[in-house]
């Protein structure tokens, strides 16, 4: 018939499965909106920042530890329950340290991507 | 026997349970997607148990108690370290790589620098981590079954390992393994937790069986808790430095003896060779094994000199760095919905782990008092696994035996399911065409390369050589990854070079060191732990050659950082997801089968 367009009728499953084939292909990364890319701009600075402090505490834990234990010797004859110190040092401190730490960053990370 | 009976018993109720969950869970998943990453909707709690539950391997669970009782307080760095890399994670990596929308490191790879050949590259190192880290687990179930059924060989547990994981797996997936993850932490944080709290009780309140002569803190070797025979099945040089009398049959010092004999202190160590039979009195000193602390005050001592920090510094770099470039532990962040889910599965992950490392710790301790016949033989890494019925009295002592044995059954389980799923995720979509049947055929291979490696070699200390797998991580992927994440300068040309000479070190550190294992133990403490030296260098390689190739930054490397920076509320994070497996409505409406109205 004159004045109507032919359109191929297939199931749902063959128009996705073909959309989907159109789809391949080396992917390309979306577009941000300008002012969603200054926000982004600037909370990659931000949050680059925000993990200087806690690197550096945590540098100073590691580092520090083996030194402590090489300037005070005494604390392997030092007893808390019957367990040297340097003992409780190694075993028990960091686990806690590190969770802290841990948590003071996630909190302060989340603050920075929530501010408007 | 009734030993053998229950932890026979335990490992198969854990083979059954992991089954089960993998089966249960397995019957809903159908697409590529839910095969490889559960459709993105894992939780950051369940998520957080899952990572633990994959992380905890052989070495943290009969590994760290090993080199506990070996090396006393220089292996405590061990477990702060298996920890401390999830910090880094979380500080640098964890959120921006979920946002990135990769599904795997070879994926992240291409999607920010652009380049095919890289990814072929990753997707090499991924496989070669997978493999290298499968090995010992294998080799660590070989072991516990010759624990508890004498005679059988070593290649057994191996094999029923890879067999439950592959059939898991082939039923599930992602998606089965994410459940059995989380399922298996607790599992074997009650195995470790009870039979530790129960031993303890009875150690602090003195019902346990024998009786210790020698604290933990004397200028003294360890001492026999009972009259001890024991074969000697591979060679090894014994330090003494308290006169023993014991009866030796077989070959020492390569002369042949018979009988009884003396030995006394000397400069050089004893050299016992394989299958001789050495008796020990109860409350003689042990004899042992060359490089360890020989007394218990040496022991107790943190090392000062030089050599021994460097090494500490070395193994703390590697494992501080190497955690994120695991392709088992990345790929389970690409489950979470968003950045900021992966970010705060770390914190989990923190306190999951910190919790469990002080069981493996404690156990360590008490068979340095309890097992030290097996600083003789240097088998230390059974000392999980034998402690309860030294110490035990009674029908105690073997129960604790098998729910312990459950434990580590279920620790060589999760870890290398993990391994396989992401060694075959990254086998089907970059080497095969990325179906589901290619996906089966990638497992049956990512588990019958290791099991053929674990048969073939050398066994050795389970918590040594997957150290070694942390520094060729560390060497490879964490460079490419953290000046991924925040250095826009990176060129294709720059990670690979970074990754091929930071590979190449550790390859080469590996191979001298088999080498001089075989010629009389050259090898300084460098090559042992060379990670202090190999990942600056491969930071430096990146670096200089990004430099250089300036022309081939990627044309899209702002928005790509932009995408891995902007907070997940921007709504962009789900676009390469709906290009590839279609919008959330088009996949419901294919699942009801229904036609659009």
């Amino acid at each position: 018939m004159p004045g109507h367009k032919r359109v191929a009728v297939m199931s749902p499953q063959t128009r996705l499965a073909h959309s989907r084939r159109r789809a391949r292909g080396r992917w390309r990364v979306p577009k941000l909106d300008p002012a969603g890319a200054d926000r982004a701009a600037t909370l990659y600075r931000r949050q680059r920042t925000l993990a200087v402090a806690p690197l550096l505490l945590l540098f100073t834990g590691i580092l520090g530890l083996p030194l402590v234990f090489a300037l005070f010797p005494a604390l392997d004859d030092l007893r808390l329950l019957g367990i040297p110190v340097s003992w409780l040092a190694l075993a028990v401190l960091p686990y806690p340290a590190l969770t802290l730490l841990a948590g003071w960053q996630l909190r302060r990370a989340e603050q920075a991507e929530d501010r408007p | 026997m009734e030993a053998n009976i229950l932890a026979v018993a335990g490992i198969a109720l854990v083979a059954v349970a992991t089954f089960y969950l993998g089966y249960r869970t397995s019957r809903s998943p159908s697409t590529t997607q839910d095969f490889l990453v559960a459709r993105r909707t894992v939780r950051s709690r369940r998520n957080a148990a899952a990572v633990s539950g994959e992380y905890l391997s052989a070495a943290s669970f009969i590994g760290v108690a090993g080199l506990v009782l070996k090396d006393g307080a220089d292996a405590l760095w061990y477990p702060v370290g298996f920890t401390v890399g999830y910090l880094a994670l979380m500080l640098f990596v964890a959120a921006p790589l979920r946002r990135s929308g990769a599904y795997t490191l070879p994926d992240f790879c291409e999607a920010r620098l652009g380049s095919r050949a890289l990814r072929g590259l990753a997707a090499a190192f991924v496989v070669f981590i997978g493999i290298l880290y499968v090995v010992p687990q294998l080799q660590a179930a070989g072991l516990s079954i010759t624990k508890i059924v004498p005679g059988a060989p070593n290649w057994v547990g191996a094999l029923l390992v890879t067999v439950v994981v592959i059939a898991n797996v082939f039923g599930g997936g992602m998606r089965a393994v994410t459940v059995v993850q989380a399922f298996q932490y607790w599992l074997k944080l009650f195995a470790i937790a009870a039979p530790t709290f129960v031993l303890c009780v009875l150690f602090i309140g003195e019902g346990g069986r024998g009786s210790v002569t020698t604290g933990l803190t004397e200028p003294l070797p360890p001492t026999f808790a009972e009259n001890t025979t024991l074969d000697v099945r591979t060679p090894v040089l014994l330090e003494v430095t308290e006169p023993v009398h014991l009866a030796a049959n077989g070959v020492v010092d390569g002369d042949e003896v018979s009988g009884s004999v003396y030995w006394t202190p000397m400069s050089s160590p004893y050299e016992v060779d394989a299958d001789t039979q050495l008796s020990f009195f109860a409350g003689s000193s042990v004899p042992v094994v060359a490089g360890a602390p020989p007394t218990n005050d040496l022991w107790l001592a943190p090392s000062g000199d030089g050599e021994d920090v460097f090494a500490t510094y070395s193994l703390m770099l590697a494992l501080f760095l190497g955690t994120m470039g695991l392709p088992h532990v990345l790929v389970r962040f690409y489950t979470n919905p968003d950045g900021r889910a992966a970010r705060r599965t770390t914190l989990h992950v923190l306190l999951l782990l910190g919790v469990f490392y002080l069981f493996p710790i404690l156990l360590g301790a008490l068979s340095r008092l309890y097992v030290p016949e097996l600083l003789v033989t240097g088998r230390t890494d059974a000392a999980v696994l034998e402690l309860p019925s030294k110490l035990a009295p009674g029908i105690l002592g073997p129960i604790l035996a098998a729910v312990l044995t459950a434990g580590a059954f279920a620790a060589f389980l999760s870890t290398s399911s993990g391994l396989v799923v992401s060694v075959s995720g990254v086998l089907s979509t970059d080497v095969l065409r990325g179906r589901v049947r290619d996906f089966r055929f990638a497992t049956a291979v990512a588990g019958g390369a290791p099991l053929a490696l674990a048969i073939v070699l050398r066994p050795s200390d389970i918590s040594l050589s997957v150290g070694m797998s942390f520094t060729l991580a560390a060497s490879t992927f964490c460079p490419v990854l953290l000046l991924g994440v925040w250095w826009r300068k990176l060129t294709s040309v720059g990670a690979a070079a970074g990754m091929v000479v930071g590979g190449g070190l550790v390859l080469a550190a590996l191979v001298l060191n088999a080498v001089s294992g075989f010629t009389g133990n050259w090898a300084p403490a460098l090559l042992l732990q060379p990670a202090l030296v190999t990942v600056p260098v491969a930071f430096l390689t990146v670096i200089l050659v990004s430099r250089a190739t300036q022309s081939k930054v990627p044309a899209d490397v702002n928005q790509m950082r932009l995408r891995m920076h902007a907070p997940d509320g921007l709504g962009f994070i789900r676009d390469r997801a709906v290009a590839r497996f279609g919008s959330a409505e088009e996949r419901a409406r294919l699942a009801d089968g229904r036609h659009r109205k």
